[in-house]
């Protein structure tokens, strides 16, 4: 072969097309030149050329962008907007925005449950929002949960809460003491009393809130912000509130199931009871429902954690006015909460849509008086200590395993034990860092 | 020339646009370490496929980017990760920290809620200029100015005469009014400039509205922050005071740390607290042992559920032979997740379909019922139970090839010489197929060590260690142990410390691969002769 030549024609090809890759990439980086205003000749009208419409980037869920795509054009042509909704997982937002955002990859909004609040904050990955007039349509509750360090951090938009589903062909409602009913379940003679998550193997502190937090428990002591020093998963109120459900448990009031086992026993018409949330309307429907307040603890009502959801804006945005103002004065208003609602029935979090709500969706009124018992899960990062912990005491009571423990030595032989052992556990690990 | 070298010549020159069309992204990331492995690769590949004395190289080279790319180059950056502080609050970089910082404003208690409209207009040397319409006495105008441009400027004057006397206002010639729709096409400029009222009061654009009427709202405010490159110093404007550096990628502002932090280096603190820390020593030497076993009885089962269904088959009197073999396959066909999450419903130990099948069982022997999940046996029976179902099939179709590829004269000699049956198979077939089988076995338990889905999915690690020092399961995996230490960690996500354990356990599975495949050469040795 005549080698050096056809290498040399070879290796100049090459060159070649490295060239015409560099040429393609440098005329990319200087695609975007920040057009100014088109000197004006006459004062009349000087903003006529078109510079390249600004473009706003939004990660939201999948009910949501199909709740947004027949507005947005309208907010799109009237702004001189391109507004690019992805579609994604509700679950995944919070991890892929702290890696996304830093890279300089992540949108300019995004929305996400409260609870992350303090997590994004802390990692500066979202910037803080003025509601402005707005806020006052806003429930406090909503206001609360995305507060962090005395600044708003979202717009928040949903919020949610469980209640008690019944079944109304065995039941008329759901009665407001335990004693009742457990004597509502008797009559009715269904295998399971009031299915909750929580049970069965998988431990669920959500859903077993209101079983240590109603009579004076909480997690982290609560004034305008959450006090991770302040643990109160042992004081009095909480011990007292653990026994009492030990002794529902023990009299077959609440039975020991996971979330997919009272749903399905919920559906079957085996169980009379389910206490769960909103987001289960669809699944509850395979029977006649009603949806009623949890029976109050000692007197004092049920205290579900509120979840609320929100918009945010992302601290990386290049056009944070411009994401502002889409909130303001898109996002915010009756029409587009109205359709969100409309594709994904949770309880607004404006004044204004609850009060079209309310009248014509007596569930959603339940599930609102329910929230407005409530508290907000806490939304700091050292919330990440609490699950397991807590899950696991509750876990403990709700499947009655007490005894002691051969590998550590430790006994715990009631719910007390159970709750005392959680606390600390959340101590340490807040200790530890 | 012939074709191929064309084809060869043209394919290395994409190659080598597409690599440089990355040079210029890596730079502008300032990622210089992805730079660097750009460059090797690429120098790698060229001087692989253009000279000629490197030519047994060409095979190898494209394993070998796959190998740095998806085996080196993860552990590597996971190695590197386990020396940071890398956690909550502590994710970005340093300059990414300051501009954050400094991007934050505050405005005092009086400001705060004051709203007004806003008026953009533009003169005719296209500058910016802001009305603000606060009351009949306070219409301040003057020119929007960026934060470099605040000692030449003058602060906003009251202009009445932007108003008519119905009160609406009225712009002069010499200036252009800007519609919603115009503040929005040039909202990345007006974002950044303010309306001087006094020293300390600005007025900034908050919400261009293009709905109602042509007005934006306003806020006065001041740089949270501001920062001095040269003294490393950031000054809280607010509370006036001088934050120091840190030494945990912090800035300490009177004895409290700024959030967010930054990335660095701590060295091996990370390793020290699993040595040191009573949360992670306490329940370590449970799970690992659970973590060993469970790999090791998981590899065990499937293979010998796997051997006897495939020895069964490879008969010839079996009828239907390909019908039973696919069907054998399909619990390998269904993903795992479904899988796992349907043995989760089945074992419920109230309402689970496997005790209610049990039920006479139980009645007939007068035993309690199995309580699935909430004890410890039962909890490990049910994780090593479905993870012998997943595991199986893939053993079946191993052994079944393995089985065919061992020469049938073999069996037929023995069988000549005067072996039974069982002699052959265990003093041939079966030490046969270990050696062609064994590396898979190994790489089977180096999986099942790390198999946090079937974990997470099936116990969550449950049931709970009661006592334990940190909420940690009795089947609970050394990986899912860190996961739930990593993501439930005082404060937050710790990666620093996850990276730091899965370091360990990375060249924990490193040690027992090396020491099984110098066992497996040894068979080779023995048997691969045959």
């Amino acid at each position: 072969m005549n080698n050096t030549k056809l290498r040399f024609g070879a290796i100049l090809l090459i060159l070649s097309l490295v060239l015409v890759a560099c040429g393609g990439s440098t005329e990319e980086t200087v695609e975007e030149p920040v057009v100014e205003e088109a000197p004006a000749e006459t004062l009349a009208a000087p903003a006529t050329t078109s510079p390249p419409p600004e473009k706003l980037l939004i990660w939201a869920e999948e009910k949501i962008a199909v709740a947004l795509d027949p507005l947005v054009g309208a907010y799109e042509s009237a702004a001189g907007v391109d507004v690019e909704v992805v579609i994604y997982d509700f679950g995944s937002i919070k991890d892929d925005v702290l890696t996304a955002g830093p890279a300089g990859e992540g949108p300019d909004l995004f929305i996400g449950p409260h609870d992350m609040v303090g997590e994004v904050v802390t990692n500066g990955v979202v910037a803080p929002i003025d509601l402005g007039s707005i806020q006052s349509d806003i429930f406090d509750v909503g206001i609360s949960a995305f507060s962090y360090g005395g600044e708003v951090y979202g717009f928040p938009y949903a919020t949610e809460a469980i209640a008690m589903y019944y079944n109304a062909d065995l039941v008329d409602g759901v009665p407001t003491t335990w004693d009742e009913v457990k004597a509502a379940c008797d009559a009715a003679g269904t295998e399971i009393c009031v299915g909750a998550p929580g049970g069965g193997g998988g431990g669920d502190a959500y859903h077993n809130h209101p079983f240590f937090a109603s009579d004076g428990g909480y997690i982290f002591k609560f004034d305008g912000g959450f006090d991770p020093s302040d643990v109160g998963l042992d004081n009095a109120g909480a011990l007292a509130s653990a026994e009492f459900l030990d002794s529902l448990v023990k009299n077959g009031t609440v039975a020991s199931t996971d979330y997919g086992a009272s749903m399905s026993a919920f559906q079957e018409g085996r169980s009379l009871f389910w206490m769960t949330g909103p987001w289960a309307r669809n699944d509850a429907a395979a029977v006649n429902y009603g949806v009623g307040l949890i029976p109050t603890f000692g007197g004092n009502a049920a205290t579900p954690f509120v979840g609320v959801r929100g918009m945010f804006i992302s601290a990386f945005s290049e056009k944070k006015v411009l994401a502002q103002s889409f909130i303001l004065d898109f996002f915010a208003t009756v029409d587009v909460q109205a359709a969100m609602y409309a594709e994904d029935p949770r309880l607004p979090a404006t004044k204004s849509l609850f009060a079209i709500v309310e009248s014509e969706d007596p569930i959603a009124a339940q599930f609102a008086a329910s929230a407005s018992n409530g508290i907000p899960m806490p939304n700091i990062p050292e919330m990440g200590s609490v699950w397991g912990p807590v899950g696991d005491a509750l876990l403990i009571i709700r499947d009655q395993n007490y005894g002691t423990n051969e590998d550590t030595g430790v006994t715990v032989d009631s719910a007390a034990d159970a709750m005392k052992l959680a606390a600390q556990q959340v101590r340490d690990a807040i200790a530890g860092g | 020339m012939k074709t191929s070298t064309i084809l060869k010549y043209i394919l290395l020159g994409i190659f080598n646009a597409l690599m440089f069309y990355v040079v210029p992204l890596a730079i502008s990331y300032e990622s210089w370490f992805f730079l660097l492995i750009i460059g090797i690769i690429t120098f790698l590949v060229n001087i692989t496929y253009i000279t000629n004395k490197l030519k047994p190289l060409k095979w190898i080279t494209p394993g070998f980017i796959f190998l740095i790319s998806f085996v080196l180059f993860p552990a590597g950056y996971n190695f590197y990760v386990s020396f940071t502080n890398w956690q909550t609050g502590h994710i970005l970089t340093k300059t990414q920290v300051i501009e954050r910082l400094e991007d934050l404003t505050y405005s005092t208690e009086e400001q705060k809620g004051v709203e007004f409209d806003l008026y953009v207009m533009q003169d005719s040397n296209l500058d910016f200029f802001f009305l603000a319409d606060f009351d009949q006495d306070n219409l301040l105008f003057g020119r929007a100015v960026t934060s470099d441009q605040f000692e030449d400027i003058e602060y906003a004057t009251h202009e009445p005469s932007f108003k008519d006397s119905n009160n609406n206002i009225t712009i002069p010639e010499s200036f252009y009014l800007l519609s919603g729709k115009e503040q929005i096409a040039n909202s990345s400029t007006l974002q950044d400039l303010s309306l001087l009222v006094d020293k300390n009061t600005r007025i900034k654009l908050y919400n261009i509205s293009v709905f109602g009427a042509s007005s934006g709202r306003i806020f006065s405010s001041q740089q949270k922050y501001t920062y001095d490159k040269d003294s490393e110093i950031l000054y809280d404007n607010r509370k006036n005071v001088a934050c120091t550096l840190g030494d945990r990628g912090n800035f300490i502002c009177g004895g409290e740390s700024v959030d967010p932090g930054w990335r660095i280096n701590v060295g091996t603190e990370n390793y020290q607290r699993i040595v040191d820390d009573q949360r992670f020593r306490g329940p370590l030497s449970t799970v690992a042992k659970w973590t060993f076993q469970f790999a090791f009885f998981s590899v065990v089962l499937a293979f010998i559920v796997g051997l006897l269904l495939a020895i069964t088959l490879n008969n010839e009197k079996v009828r239907f032979q390909k019908l039973y073999r696919s069907i054998y396959i399909i619990p390998y066909a269904i993903p795992a997740f479904i899988s796992i999450l349907v043995f989760r419903g089945l074992l419920n130990p109230d309402f689970g379909l496997v005790n209610d099948w049990l039920d006479p069982l139980y009645q007939l022997f007068n035993i309690e019922p199995i309580r699935w999940f909430r004890t410890e046996e039962s909890s490990k029976a049910a994780v090593l139970l479905v993870n012998t179902w997943l595991g199986f099939p893939y053993m079946f179709l191993i052994v079944t090839g393995a089985l065919q590829s061992i020469p049938n004269e073999l069996i037929e000699a023995s069988k000549v010489d005067g072996a039974t049956p069982r002699q052959s198979f265990f003093k041939i077939t079966f030490p046969l197929l270990l050696v062609s089988i064994s590396p898979l076995l190994i790489g089977a338990f180096a999986f099942n060590f790390n198999n946090f889905t079937l974990i997470f999915l099936l116990t969550g690690g449950g049931p709970p260690i009661v006592g334990a020092d940190v909420s940690v399961g009795y089947t609970d995996i050394l990986i899912s142990f860190t996961y739930n230490l990593a993501v439930s960690g005082g404060r937050g996500v710790q990666f620093g410390l996850a990276a730091a354990v899965t370091t360990l356990i990375f060249f924990l599975v490193l040690i027992i691969s090396a020491i099984s495949f110098r066992y497996s050469k040894r068979l080779e040795r023995v048997y691969g002769n045959i």
